[in-house]
């Protein structure tokens, strides 16, 4: 029964549940806008790596160069299409 | 079909080792496809128009039940692609079993939810604000349904056929799925609901 | 319903196109049954999974958009070609830009493009098919299906009409009430995700199918060039296809995504539009480049000058073609801000541009040239894309580009990109490897006629387009009236008009001509060619290669035939493992093209029964075993001994 759950696993789990409690912190506390930004990103990265290195075993594929390229493509895109909108549709007007 | 033993079986053939690297492609253009409508919530999401905002609809409950399902059912299949990797058919479909039970959890949640913000006049209609965070939610929600579907028929297939190249390969590529909508939910959780009540 | 909203009415030349659509569809399975070629069709192509097979389907639905799309800009330059012209109204002439427009960029050159790399990137990298061969026939048939779904909108409903940006508030259901664009959106929609899945299977191909030896340095160009397009591909489509989605629910659902009032933001659409948009412009131009390194290399007789420069200028290009996207609508108002760094990304991506242009000049100084009409069209390419090119830097400067903004300027610019860049490059592409496929060149001599006849009326339809835009013409006017001076301009552009048609049914009666007359090509190497797909017999055996190839350089073909070498080791063949054919990609194909027909007039019932068929499919997929068939020895050897003669 003990080698169906190893210790990483179980790890990782415990861990990202309580990063999900450490985000409620910014609803539970009178917090900045930039501080709770910066606690809300932090734990979701974090936790976004859990689940990519531990669960999705990125690190153990062959193509590991390949993969993380792609994902790293993928999140160039990604935060260009969010940032690069925003920027455009939205902040680009208060500028003079 | 050659098979190389040396390997974890869902990696077993050159067909398997495909088919791996074309899903993670795949998930790449996944991630793409979530920023794009997570630009649109973030560039509409002050756009209430007439309608509720984000504040006055989330409640922290509902979202902090689906949260830990979500984050209880990634872990789940996590154990099931470890049981198969020790050859434990029966746990490993165990594992599956629960996740997809979750993944129903989650749902029937979500549903809940959705069915309380209309209840409360907020529609997919009624501003931009909602038409954005209901295709988001949505989208997702989709995904999961979708991956309800597509996790039972390959369960069947473990069961019917056992743990071979073949349906270790399937069940491996949906266990990266699974995982993939618990990250975009990781982000849901953060930017749409946490940051909606902060 | 009424009917005569369903049909389009009222119009002579709709009522012909029905006739001939009606026509047609009787006489294609008449013909088939008198010829008895149902099973031939059904075996051999419909059901095919064959990457060399389903890029010949692909070019032959490109050539038919292409005629599609050319009758669109006929009629759009004869309407305008003398003020005040009544041979179209103004809806029709919406309606005709529109397609044009969407089937051009969508349903010609894209798969055109898609149907060249099928057919020569497993050839070029010595596998024996692409990685996922069964979901390339579904990209194609999805392909196809979208394309279809379009093109009866001109007579079922009506087609789009609001540009083929469909821009908002225009496209909304307020300002077009007809379904022509629900039919934009589901078509694209359609297309756009067998498109995906292209980018997906080409990437893995690549990446992970090369022959022993073909590190990706080694690569042909062409490789390279769709190994990058592919990648483009799979990170721009999604944001199409979220684009698309809300597109579909603002106008079918009532969501305020792009209304104009309850906070919507109509200029939201023009942004995902170009985060995709622009992306897609080089993943048209990309694949373009590839085919004229080849060309220019193989008849220079001189290899391809600064290789590494050329991959790293392309994997610039792949990144800043996501950074560039607003110069499409400088003028929307936003601060200078905005539109100072789009302008820094834009002027910054001509650079690498220009680094390619110069490779391919330094590769022709003091080579052999031979000047046989693939390389007609790479020559032709260089001065006329650098035309397009330059102007594209005008128009890159914001300031200056309110000036030029939707003028016909804006129009010729990129059709001096488009035209020489992708469409004489899938041409150049299609004379130069039609021998591969058919086992015969085409005609030389009417080649040349139609590239003559191509480039010439090229230049005198588009460049009076200039100097009207400076005139002050805006785009997408469908009258003007004597005494804006615009006629004879426009006259002359009709006139350039009329010899691009003689130079594009040339083309046709070449591939005619040929097919009947031309002799059979024995060498597999006519044109005394670098790459490895050259070392194959033509037409290409099932299988590829008998034996894999092995690499240890660029061009290895090309030293080992100077060198009197063999790429394959020694030794008997193997029995070779090859895909099994299936119909199931038609019929998702099919289920797809009613799936979006019902959803285009929202006929729910009818939509969701077509897709649980969908997911039906899906399923029997999923259940299905199939794990392929061998070739024997003895058929390998059968095939071989009967193309190359006695050579083993």
């Amino acid at each position: 029964m003990k080698e169906l759950f190893p210790v990483p696993h179980v790890i990782g789990f415990v861990s990202s549940l309580l990063l999900s409690l450490i985000a409620l912190v910014v609803i539970k506390f009178d917090l900045s806008f930039g501080m709770g930004m910066t606690i809300l990103g932090v734990t979701a990265i974090i936790q976004a790596c859990l689940q990519l290195f531990l669960f999705m075993h990125v690190g153990e594929n062959e193509n590991k160069t390949a993969l993380l390229t792609n994902i790293g493509y993928a999140l160039f895109v990604g935060l260009v299409t969010i940032f690069g909108t925003l920027f455009a549709m939205m902040w680009g007007y208060q500028m003079i | 079909m050659k098979i190389d033993h040396s390997l974890p079986l869902e990696y077993s053939t050159e067909e398997n080792k495909l088919k791996i690297l074309g899903f993670w492609v795949f998930l790449g253009a996944e991630i793409v496809l979530f920023s794009t409508l997570f630009a649109v919530y973030f560039t509409l999401q002050n756009n209430i128009g007439n309608g509720p905002g984000g504040s006055h609809i989330f409640e922290l409950t509902p979202v902090m039940i689906e949260t830990i399902v979500l984050l209880s059912s990634s872990f789940t299949i996590g154990l099931g692609i470890h049981a198969m990797r020790l050859g434990n058919k029966k746990a490993m479909m165990t594992f599956f079993g629960i996740t997809l039970f979750l993944g129903l959890g989650f749902l029937g949640v979500e549903i809940m939810e959705f069915f309380t913000y209309v209840h409360e006049g907020a529609t997919m209609q009624t501003s931009a604000f909602l038409s954005a965070l209901f295709t988001l939610l949505g989208t997702h929600g989709a995904h999961v349904t979708f991956g309800l579907l597509w996790g039972g028929a390959i369960l069947l297939q473990v069961k019917k056929r056992g743990l071979t190249p073949e349906t270790a390969n399937k069940s491996f590529i949906f266990s990266l799925y699974w995982h993939f909508l618990d990250v975009v939910w990781i982000f849901i959780f953060s930017f749409v609901y946490m940051k909606g009540m902060m | 319903m009424k009917w005569d909203e369903f049909f389009v009415t009222g119009e002579p030349m709709i009522y012909a196109a029905m006739v001939s659509i009606v026509l047609v569809s009787i006489a294609i399975p008449a013909g088939l049954t008198y010829f008895k070629k149902w099973g031939y069709l059904w075996r051999e192509w419909l059901t095919t999974v064959d990457h060399k097979k389903i890029g010949v389907m692909y070019i032959i639905a490109a050539l038919l958009m292409l005629f599609r799309g050319g009758v669109d800009a006929l009629l759009m330059r004869a309407q305008t070609a003398v003020p005040n012209n009544g041979l179209l109204d103004g809806q029709h002439y919406n309606e005709i830009f529109t397609t044009h427009g969407i089937i051009m960029i969508l349903f010609m050159a894209m798969p055109f493009i898609i149907g060249l790399m099928n057919v020569v990137v497993p050839l070029q990298i010595g596998a024996r098919d692409v990685a996922f061969p069964r979901l390339n026939a579904v990209s194609f048939w999805l392909f196809f299906f979208g394309a279809m779904l379009l093109n009866i909108s001109f007579v079922i409903g009506g087609s789009p009409d609001a540009g083929w940006s469909a821009y908002f508030p225009l496209a909304s259901l307020e300002f077009s009430p007809t379904v022509g664009n629900n039919y934009y959106s589901l078509a694209l929609q359609i297309a756009g995700i067998g498109t995906l899945m292209t980018g997906i299977n080409f990437l893995v191909t690549i990446l992970k199918m090369r022959a022993p030896g073909m590190k990706l340095m080694k690569m042909p160009m062409f490789t390279w060039s769709i190994l990058i397009t592919s990648v483009i591909i799979i990170f721009a489509f999604p944001v199409l296809t979220v684009a698309l989605a809300l597109m579909m629910l603002d106008r079918q659902f009532g969501t305020q995504f792009f209304a104009m009032q309850n906070g919507g933001m109509d200029m939201l659409w023009a942004n995902l539009f170009w985060v995709w948009g622009h992306p897609e412009v080089y993943i048209v131009i990309l694949p373009a480049f590839g085919i004229y390194s080849e060309i220019i290399a193989t008849f220079a007789r001189k290899n391809l000058y600064g290789y590494k420069s050329m991959v790293y200028s392309m994997v610039v290009i792949s990144l800043l073609s996501f950074l560039v996207w607003v110069h499409h609508f400088y003028t929307m108002g936003h601060g200078v801000m905005v539109n100072s760094v789009f302008s820094i990304t834009t002027m910054a991506i001509s650079v690498p541009t220009g680094v390619k242009i110069f490779n391919w000049l330094f590769t022709l100084r003091r080579g052999k040239i031979s000047f046989t009409t693939p390389m007609l069209y790479a020559l032709a390419f260089i001065p006329i894309f650098t035309i397009g090119g330059v102007t594209g830097v005008m128009l890159a400067m914001a300031s200056a580009d309110y000036q030029y903004h939707n003028t016909m300027f804006l129009v010729a610019h990129f059709h001096y990109v488009l035209i020489p860049g992708t469409v004489f490059g899938v041409i150049a592409g299609f004379h130069y490897w039609f021998p591969k496929v058919f086992g015969f060149k085409l005609n030389e001599r009417l080649g040349k006629w139609a590239f003559w006849f191509i480039a010439i009326s090229f230049n005198i339809t588009f460049f009076p387009l200039f100097i009207l835009g400076l005139n002050g013409m805006t785009r997408r006017m469908y009258t003007y009236s004597e005494s804006t001076g615009y006629g004879p301009l426009n006259m002359l552009s009709m006139v350039g008009a009329v010899g691009l048609t003689i130079g594009f049914i040339l083309l046709v009666y070449n591939i005619y001509w040929s097919t009947r007359y031309q002799p059979r090509e024995v060498t597999g190497d006519p044109w005394d060619a670098r790459s490895l797909e050259w070392s194959t017999p033509s037409p290409v055996p099932e299988y590829n290669f008998a034996k894999t190839p092995v690499v240890d350089k660029l061009d290895a073909f090309w030293f080992a035939k100077k060198e009197g070498k063999s790429l394959t080791e020694e030794g008997d063949y193997e029995p070779i493992h090859m895909p099994n054919n299936n119909g199931q990609p038609f019929i998702m194909g099919v289920a797809f093209f009613f799936f979006g027909f019902f959803m285009v007039f929202s006929w729910w019932l009818p939509a969701i029964i077509a897709g649980m068929f969908i997911l039906g499919t899906m399923a029997y997929r999923t259940f299905e075993q199939d794990h392929g068939h061998y070739v024997t020895v003895e058929e390998i050897e059968r095939t071989e001994n009967a193309l190359r003669g006695e050579k083993k």
